[in-house]
């Protein structure tokens, strides 16, 4: 008789814990620390962010993904998906029409009052905020699990951490950081200060960011350019390449600038580099081609 | 004696501009009266303190013998109508409906015109003969018929007081003495009392009954045309040559402005 | 012997009889079209309850396009009521609500608020709504001293004012350099998409006694089109009026203002429009303002929304383009 109620009592605490276990999956913490209850196995997903779409394809979860914000250019496949407005200025009925059981959205950027009228509607949000490399590797992690992609995520991390790894082994091989000037503005000339992914980026790629300091996007006139003596300029920007030929005419008309006379001016993909998402690894290896191209041979 | 207005050591000052000073004077009932006087005399200021547009300083005012104070300005409105020097020419309304809102001081907030409110703008459109021009805008009338639609606009408020401020100053001859003579029927057949500032002289001979000199914002004389204007008095006042004499149309002085060439010869 | 014309009191009910029809299909016809399609059929049935209560378009109706359509009648209705009684009041027909400051004002406040991190409701419309009050008050204060030449004072005042706080804009723009650049310039054209049903119901609360307030002194209004001086004489206290309709105007625009933004032109070209067609009986351009500037901005919002491939128009744009050709139209079609 004590053994059967014993038996009993542990086999109701176990289903009384899987219950429990079931019900706490739903609920999740952000990154702004919001108690966001996400469905189990979202089967209509938008995506608030061009760089949480690039996230949602790294994942192979595309096929949860109902629609996107308008930038959302890579992979080119998401194009297609049908689009609620620009990241800035979400389209909140385009959104609610599409159904959405979950939508992921990003803090630097969305508008605040879009997403608390979601929540309003009923329509769960969970918001990431990506602020540095790391973060970006846990917002992978975290978007993984809500999608039911953990072990994706895992694998698409090591990957991404290996490479990264080895960015770093090869510039232990050199104790120098040449000065990079990094233009993301061309008129007026601005740069990256310290709180940005790029500053990150270039000093991972053993460089030295000529625009460090608190200002995240310092203005420059031309002469403290000169001043700071660049010895690698790269430019990026929505420009087109026309843009940046008459950029780097420009600049080569200061042959005191290191980077010109050894013609060190290159022209990027500025989505690698502002966009939080895991192409950011393609952007530093890009960089440490770009800065110290002899590790590389 | 039943005084329309009595005013009784009146002063006004603008700041430092002493404008009225000590001012007493008293206007009888159903009198035309009629204030003449210099530029800068503060014709104009007494005539805004009479229609409860500016607030006297210094002195006591009472029409129709409540001191002005007493008066809501709906009530003052029922008692006096002005006309000032310059009519608002580009008041967007039609003629019938301009006239109405002198029926204002009687209506309520949203003067919603009734029966009595549409009779009244008729007569009073019908005794300043402006009652064909009914649906007219206003800026398509001449000037004689402009002012004559304000002035039965003014009749309407029912006033037994009305002031006008310099009303021929713009007009020529044959509007002049229509407007003038209109006053004159307002007097007789409503028994209006008429105040007038005017600065022709020979119109306040011709048709006062009371005429006020004012200078510096004193009073020099009060009194009948022939009282006060002798050319002894309107030569101190207004320095300038002046010849007086009796009218040919008999009754009241004659001033004639007296030419430069004229004062040659004479020395 | 006088021609008859109809009572005042028939052509009111006449006109806002007409303008409530026009008002109820543009909002009709506005919750009907969107980003998400509808249609007017579906609208009538989610109005009349006839529709699954759970549906998107349901939700998409109710919450987002009724609460935007309330919202652009409101602020159509302000800031058309706001012009006409600065016209009225400043004797100048190229008065327009923001020109007592209230546009430089509430801008300045309005960016304060978004650069120090507040959302758009409740912190950047309070600061918003404390900067027009601010400037408003500095006019007020600084052409406290004339009379004579009082409505010309303000007049200068206020566009002197705005000058100067449009310089201030432009700086404090030029030195934003992150997403808080969107949000500026977003409430500088004008918002309305963030219309939510409870903060439309507290701006109506406000609004509607304004609404009221002004009607009650339209009469009023139209004796002071007679100059100041005539006005009093007919019986108003010139000065209890004045302040009453130029308090009451500033409130009703900065609150509108506040909460979403700047869209000019409205409050410029519907008293115009609607003066040629109604008259100049302030006792009729009232509740046609009302009634007449919401309908208009219903249906400019609705364009603003529905006409470019992606995203939405400032409304602005649309009101400009529409308003500017309409009133040349009628301009011309009234002249004799």
């Amino acid at each position: 008789m004590k053994k059967t109620v014993i038996i009993l009592w542990f086999s109701f605490l176990a289903l009384f814990m899987c219950l429990m276990a079931r019900v706490a999956a739903g609920t999740y913490v952000d990154q702004l620390e919001r108690q966001v209850t996400v469905p189990d196995d979202p089967q209509r997903l938008i995506s608030l962010a061009p760089s949480i779409t690039e996230i949602i394809y790294a994942l192979e979860q595309e096929n949860r993904l109902k629609g996107v914000t308008r930038y959302s250019d890579f992979p080119t496949a998401a194009t297609k998906l049908p689009k609620v407005g620009s990241y800035v200025r979400l389209d909140l009925e385009r959104i609610v029409a599409l159904n959405p059981d979950l939508c992921i959205a990003i803090k630097d950027g969305n508008p605040k009052e879009i997403i608390d009228r979601l929540e309003s509607l009923k329509i769960p949000v969970y918001v990431v905020n990506p602020r540095n490399l790391n973060t970006v590797l846990e917002t992978i992690r975290e978007v993984g699990k809500i999608l039911n992609a953990g072990d994706k995520a895992e694998n698409l991390l090591t990957n991404l951490h290996t490479r990264i790894q080895r960015v770093k082994s090869l510039i232990t091989q050199d104790t120098y950081r040449p000065g990079v000037f990094f233009q993301i503005g061309i008129s007026p000339i601005v740069s990256v200060g310290t709180d940005t992914f790029l500053h990150e980026l270039i000093v991972l790629a053993g460089g030295k960011n000529l625009a460090d300091g608190k200002t995240p996007y310092p203005r420059f006139s031309r002469e403290q350019v000169l001043a700071l003596t660049p010895e690698i300029f790269i430019v990026t920007s929505m420009a087109r390449q026309a843009v940046f030929e008459q950029v780097k005419a420009e600049w080569r008309r200061w042959p005191s600038m290191p980077a010109v006379r050894n013609d060190r001016i290159f022209l990027v993909d500025s989505n690698l580099f502002d966009r939080p998402s895991p192409r950011l690894v393609d952007g530093l290896e890009l960089l440490i081609k770009l800065i110290h191209p002899e590790l590389l041979k | 004696m039943n005084p329309a207005i009595t005013a009784s050591n009146l002063s006004h000052s603008f700041g430092n501009r002493h404008v009225l000073r000590h001012l007493s004077f008293s206007v009888e009932k159903g009198n035309f009266f009629i204030i003449i006087g210099p530029n800068g005399s503060g014709k104009t200021t007494l005539m805004k303190l009479m229609a409860g547009i500016l607030k006297h300083q210094k002195g006591q005012l009472s029409i129709l013998g409540h001191p002005k104070r007493s008066y809501t300005p709906k009530a003052l409105a029922r008692a006096v109508a002005f006309l000032p020097q310059r009519l608002p020419l580009d008041l967007p309304f039609k003629v019938g409906e301009a006239v109405l809102l002198g029926r204002a001081p009687y209506q309520g907030a949203l003067g919603f015109e009734r029966q009595r409110d549409l009779e009244i703008a008729n007569q009073a459109m019908q005794f300043t003969e402006v009652d064909h021009l009914n649906n007219l805008n206003i800026g398509q009338l001449s000037g004689g018929e402009q002012q004559r639609v304000f002035i039965a606009r003014a009749i309407c408020q029912e006033p037994e007081i009305m002031l006008l401020d310099e009303p021929t100053a713009s007009l020529d001859l044959a509007h002049q003495v229509k407007v003038m003579d209109l006053m004159e029927k307002l007097k007789l057949e409503k028994c209006i009392t008429v105040i007038m500032v005017s600065h022709d002289v020979n119109l306040a001979a011709m048709y006062g009954d009371q005429v006020l000199l004012l200078k510096n914002g004193e009073v020099v004389c009060i009194g009948t045309p022939s009282e006060v204007l002798s050319f002894r008095k309107l030569e101190e006042t207004y320095a300038c040559k002046l010849l007086v004499d009796e009218s040919p149309l008999g009754g009241f002085p004659r001033v004639t402005l007296v030419p430069g060439r004229f004062m040659d010869s004479e020395n | 012997m006088t021609a008859k014309t109809p009572s005042i009191i028939a052509r009111l009910i006449w006109v806002v009889c007409l303008l409530l029809v026009i008002l109820f299909a543009a909002m009709i016809i506005g919750s009907a079209m969107g980003s998400s399609g509808g249609g007017i059929i579906s609208v009538l049935q989610v109005i009349s309850g006839k529709s699954d209560p759970n549906s998107i378009l349901h939700t998409i109706i109710w919450r987002i396009r009724l609460p935007r359509v309330l919202l652009s009648a409101l602020v159509g209705a302000t800031l058309s009521l706001g012009g006409l009684v600065f016209q009225a009041l400043l004797r100048n027909l190229l008065a327009e609500p923001y020109i007592l400051g209230i546009s430089g004002g509430s801008a300045i406040g309005a960016i304060a608020g978004i650069l120090l991190g507040f959302t758009r409701f409740p912190g950047v419309s309070l600061t918003a709504f404390i900067g027009s009050i601010v400037t408003l008050v500095l006019i007020l204060v600084m052409t406290s001293g004339q009379s004579v030449l009082k409505k010309e004072s303000l007049l200068l005042s206020g566009v002197m004012v705005n000058a100067f706080c449009s310089s201030v804009i432009m700086f404090l723009v030029s030195i934003t350099q992150d997403s808080r650049l969107h949000n500026i310039i977003f409430w500088l054209m004008g918002d309305l998409s963030t219309a939510d049903i409870r903060q439309v119901g507290l701006l109506a609360g406000m609004l509607l006694p304004c609404f009221i307030l002004i009607f009650r002194h339209s009469h009023a209004m139209n004796l002071l089109l007679m100059g100041k001086e005539m006005a009093q004489s007919s019986g108003i206290n010139i000065k209890v009026v004045t302040i009453t309709l130029l308090v009451t105007s500033s409130f009703m625009v900065s609150v509108t203002v506040s909460y979403c933004g700047l869209i000019g032109f409205v409050g410029l070209v519907m008293p115009h429009l609607l003066r040629l067609i109604f008259g100049p009986d302030h006792r009729i351009l009232v509740p046609a303002c009302i009634l007449g500037g919401g309908s208009y901005l219903v249906i400019c919002d609705l364009l603003a929304r529905t006409l470019p491939e992606q995203g939405e128009m400032p409304a602005g744009v649309i009101t400009a383009l529409i308003g500017a050709p309409l009133f040349i139209l009628l301009l011309k079609r009234s002249e004799p």
